[in-house]
């Protein structure tokens, strides 16, 4: 049985319609790319499947039953990590916070908090303010923080969007690496075509301003290339091109 | 020695105005029933401090004070928070707050002394009604102010509302939340001097009082010059416990 299931899912914000019914559904341990312009809903779609938001019509469920607020089962990870932190908490003390919120006894959480830490590859970093740490490593202080939550699935919300080239590639490959090791399923919203093939197993793409005839999901891709994937042979790999230039064209002429 | 030059040049001016008061009521103002010299000031000061009435009077107002804005603050705080969070509590709550907030705190003397006598209870209630007000207000800008992205990562996390309040909302607010209080510290401590000095036969203003009416310039002088030190000291301590909680909470941004 699937995990997510999106039952023609459609929402309306301000009178518009952002997401014109949408059928599919997300097996667990499955990374799901969704790709979009600006505008298409790609967000909200997310926001709506982590319960921030209701649908307006049709229904997000999980295990077969309604999402009908957030969950500790299902992460959430923002793209502006920067406000996603706490300031006032160091990194240690923010990842903290998800074994609070979930009644962790407090003996329990040092040891739970320092194996996240070295996941992420922070366990250098666990007693600085987000203050003192690049863009980068404040990202991964909120993995880290999404992680310790043990959530059933991780939604990430353009995570790596207003990082440099390196440091998205290198988180790109970590994240690629932890998902596998865990099992984590994914569902990760990015404007970036390659990064969506490189990462998913699957990739969904979305419309703008959708009609009856051209409804918000545009195309539901496969992605067959092998794991583990690598920067440079993965993005030479003729289906790698041949996805590429696919999705491209559903893109470019909506 | 730089150093040295720089409090000499600010210590200047204080001591040619007191050379000079001290000039003129010994010689031109001679007798005047306003103005005393300062060294018999000074002598007034000893002795008021060596009879222990200083001490008493100060522990007084500045009990009351810290009472009152103890009172003020958390009542101000809690129903700031509440105000801030809540667009529907905001509503119903305006109209009260708009009508009461502009009552001149020192208005309600008289009630409050029908209400409790003579004392402290009388000097609190008015410190708390005086303080309340600005804690209130700047407590529901500061709760309005918080994060959103916070609060979604509080309902993504699980945390519950109690516990939303503790470990978010009471954190992001604290930096503003000390601005404010110390905002508070100065009102309390104006405030229980002016009931003193108005009704409450008790502490700093009252003991002016006294000197005054009793036609003593010079320990009236001496008891103007301590409420200034005593002032001056409270806010100075509350200016450096706002910066370091700055400091440490990240400033306000």
């Amino acid at each position: 049985m699937s995990l997510l299931r999106f039952d023609d899912v459609a929402i309306h914000l301000g009178g518009r319609e952002i997401l014109s019914p949408t059928r599919f559904e997300v097996s667990r341990g499955e990374f799901v790319c969704i790709i979009g312009p600006s505008g298409c809903g790609k967000t909200t779609l997310l926001r709506a499947a982590a319960g921030f938001v209701q649908p307006s019509a049709g229904a997000v469920l999980r295990h077969g039953k309604p999402i009908t607020g957030p969950s500790r089962e299902v992460a959430f990870v923002f793209q502006d990590y920067g406000r996603a932190l706490l300031p006032w908490r160091t990194v240690e003390g923010n990842v903290s916070l998800a074994l609070e919120a979930a009644g962790v006894p407090a003996a329990e959480r040092p040891a739970r908090i320092a194996r996240v830490l070295q996941t992420v590859g922070l366990a250098q970093h666990a007693h600085k303010f987000p203050v003192q740490l690049s863009g980068g490593m404040q990202q991964r202080a909120q993995i880290a923080r999404c992680l310790a939550q043990e959530p059933e699935v991780m939604m990430m919300d353009e995570p790596f969007g207003a990082l440099d080239a390196m440091t998205r590639e290198s988180l790109q490959d970590e994240l690629s690496r932890l998902v596998q090791d865990s099992g984590l399923t994914v569902m990760f919203v990015t404007h970036d075509l390659e990064e969506a093939i490189y990462l998913g197993d699957r990739v969904i793409a979305l419309r703008a301003n959708p009609t009856p005839e051209h409804p918000s999901l545009a195309a539901m891709i496969d992605v067959p290339i092998p794991r583990p994937r690598d920067q440079l042979s993965t993005k030479e790999h003729p289906e790698f091109l041949r996805l590429r230039r696919e999705l491209y064209q559903f893109l470019g002429h909506h | 020695m730089a150093r040295l030059f720089r409090w000499f040049q600010a210590l200047a001016f204080p001591a040619v105005l007191i050379a000079a008061l001290e000039w003129y009521t010994r010689g031109p103002g001679a007798g005047s029933e306003a103005l005393a010299p300062p060294s018999l000031a000074l002598k007034a000061f000893w002795s008021a401090i060596a009879d222990g009435t200083l001490w008493q009077a100060t522990a007084f107002t500045l009990g009351s004070a810290a009472l009152g804005l103890l009172i003020g603050a958390l009542l101000g705080l809690l129903l700031g928070i509440v105000l801030g969070l809540s667009p529907r509590a905001a509503r119903m709550g305006f109209l009260s707050i708009e009508v009461l907030r502009p009552v001149p705190s020192v208005a309600l003397i008289p009630l409050s002394l029908l209400v409790f006598g003579f004392g402290l209870r009388m000097e609190v209630a008015v410190v708390a009604f005086a303080t309340f007000w600005p804690m209130l207000v700047l407590a529901q800008a500061a709760a309005r102010q918080v994060e959103p992205r916070l609060l979604e990562v509080a309902l993504a996390l699980g945390l519950s509302p109690r516990e939303r309040v503790t470990k978010i909302v009471i954190p992001a607010m604290a930096a503003r939340l000390f601005v404010a209080l110390r905002l508070g510290v100065a009102i309390a401590l104006v405030v229980a001097v002016t009931v003193e000095i108005a009704a409450n036969p008790n502490g700093m203003g009252y003991a002016i009082m006294i000197a005054q009416q009793s036609l003593d310039p010079a320990l009236m002088l001496a008891w103007l010059f301590w409420i200034g030190v005593v002032g001056f000291l409270v806010n100075e301590l509350a200016e450096r416990a706002q910066a370091w909680v700055a400091r440490r909470m990240g400033g306000v941004r």
